[in-house]
């Protein structure tokens, strides 16, 4: 056991007639194996950050054709490749997950309108992904439109 | 022989080992751990073998149960440190030494035994209760509901107060003030009543500090949730109403 719990938590509003322990969580807690995934899932906040910054850096390089050169060859390095590697792992891990606890967030009904069983809208988060992806990669390849 | 596995209709015994984490708020400062080897019959859950400590081996150890059923909500605890209704995990899942511990995330009283009032409090914030602004009259009946009315609440409805929940989530560990799973879910359950006309008042409560927009969808709660009733669910979809009734509020007057 160990003291990662807070102090308080869950202390009562009036306190009991007897003293108590304080709040204990098991020493391992955050390293099984879905509080890992859900840190990992927390953690991926940090990749976003830094492709924020790659963004940024994409856009300054618009303000002339060598600044815009320089970085298509920055990006050929190694480590910018593996970066790009990781962000795509880290958006398919999110998606994933968000995609898997997406439908049950939806309420009952809004209103008249009631949303489609989960599944179907799982199915239709899936397809409506792989289309975007679909689109974006046509006309960043120039294929369309 | 009489006593024996075998004319009890249990297999064979199995010796095992108990760590359980003791705590006499009389004599200890924090808790410390007990273990005990005893033997076990294959069929037993884990509060058999609390049951068999306490009768045959230490009358001092202290532990909540009742139903021995998973409906009374008493006996959660922490086995091999996750949340588990003791009287619904069997010992055959677990390996020659398990661990028992107090559900995370509460005070200990003793023992076993956590300090669950401050889990009351943070029920009563939610007004549990069908809230109506005038109560009809004895002469004009019941009020009926649909099977389909029913089932748009019915599973968050399912909760046996167990706490599992609060011991699983991460933001009740560290948001002393978080109203947490079951408390939400019992709160967004009366909202989802047709006979309810309280959500005003609730979601008012679920846009104040420390609910609905405090949790981080970790999902543990449902995780953990022996009677699925999905606390997750329940506190995702109260965001949005909690939204949607503060954006209507603009647009509709409401009288008090």
């Amino acid at each position: 056991m160990a003291r990662f719990a807070d102090p308080h938590a869950m202390q009562p509003s009036t306190p009991g007639r007897t003293r108590t322990a304080p709040p204990q969580l098991p020493d391992d807690f955050w390293s099984r194996p879905r509080m890992r995934t859900y840190l990992l899932f927390d953690a991926t906040g940090i990749v976003y950050l830094l492709v924020g910054l790659v963004a940024l850096r994409v856009a300054w390089a618009l303000k002339s054709a060598e600044a815009w050169n320089a970085l298509l060859t920055s990006f050929a390095n190694p480590g910018y490749l593996l970066f790009h590697l990781i962000a795509l792992v880290s958006a398919i891990f999110v998606g994933v997950r968000f995609f898997r606890l997406f439908p049950k967030a939806q309420p009952a009904r809004i209103g008249p309108a009631k949303p489609p069983p989960r599944p179907v809208l799982h199915a239709m988060l899936y397809a409506a992904w792989i289309g975007i992806t679909v689109v974006l990669l046509a006309i960043l390849g120039g294929v369309w439109p | 022989m009489a006593d024996s596995p075998e004319a009890r209709g249990g297999g064979e015994m199995r010796k095992r080992t108990f760590v359980i984490t003791r705590f006499d708020p009389d004599k200890d400062q924090v808790p410390k751990t007990q273990t005990y080897e005893i033997p076990c019959r294959p069929e037993w859950k884990v509060l058999d073998a609390l049951n068999f400590i306490k009768d045959e081996v230490d009358p001092t150890l202290s532990h909540r149960w009742s139903c021995r059923m998973a409906v009374c909500g008493s006996c959660g605890m922490n086995v091999n440190g996750e949340p588990k209704l003791t009287c619904k995990t069997s010992l055959a899942d677990y390996g020659d030494t398990v661990e028992v511990a107090p559900l995370s995330n509460f005070p200990i009283i003793r023992d076993l035994v956590i300090e669950m009032d401050g889990f009351m409090d943070k029920f009563k914030a939610v007004k549990p209760w069908v809230i109506v602004a005038k109560e009809k009259a004895a002469e004009e009946g019941t009020y009926r509901q649909s099977p389909e009315q029913l089932a748009v609440f019915k599973q968050f409805s399912m909760c046996i107060n167990c706490m599992l929940c609060y011991a699983a989530c991460p933001v009740v560990a560290k948001e002393p003030d978080f109203l947490g799973p079951a408390a939400i879910a019992l709160g967004h359950r009366y909202n989802m009543d047709s006979r309810d006309e309280g959500a005003a008042e609730r979601n008012e409560v679920f846009r104040g500090e420390g609910t609905v927009f405090h949790c981080s969808y970790a999902n543990e709660c449902s995780e953990v949730c022996p009677k699925n009733v999905d606390p997750a669910a329940a506190i995702n979809q109260a965001k949005l109403n909690a939204v949607i009734d503060w954006a209507t509020s603009f647009v509709v007057k409401r009288g008090k």
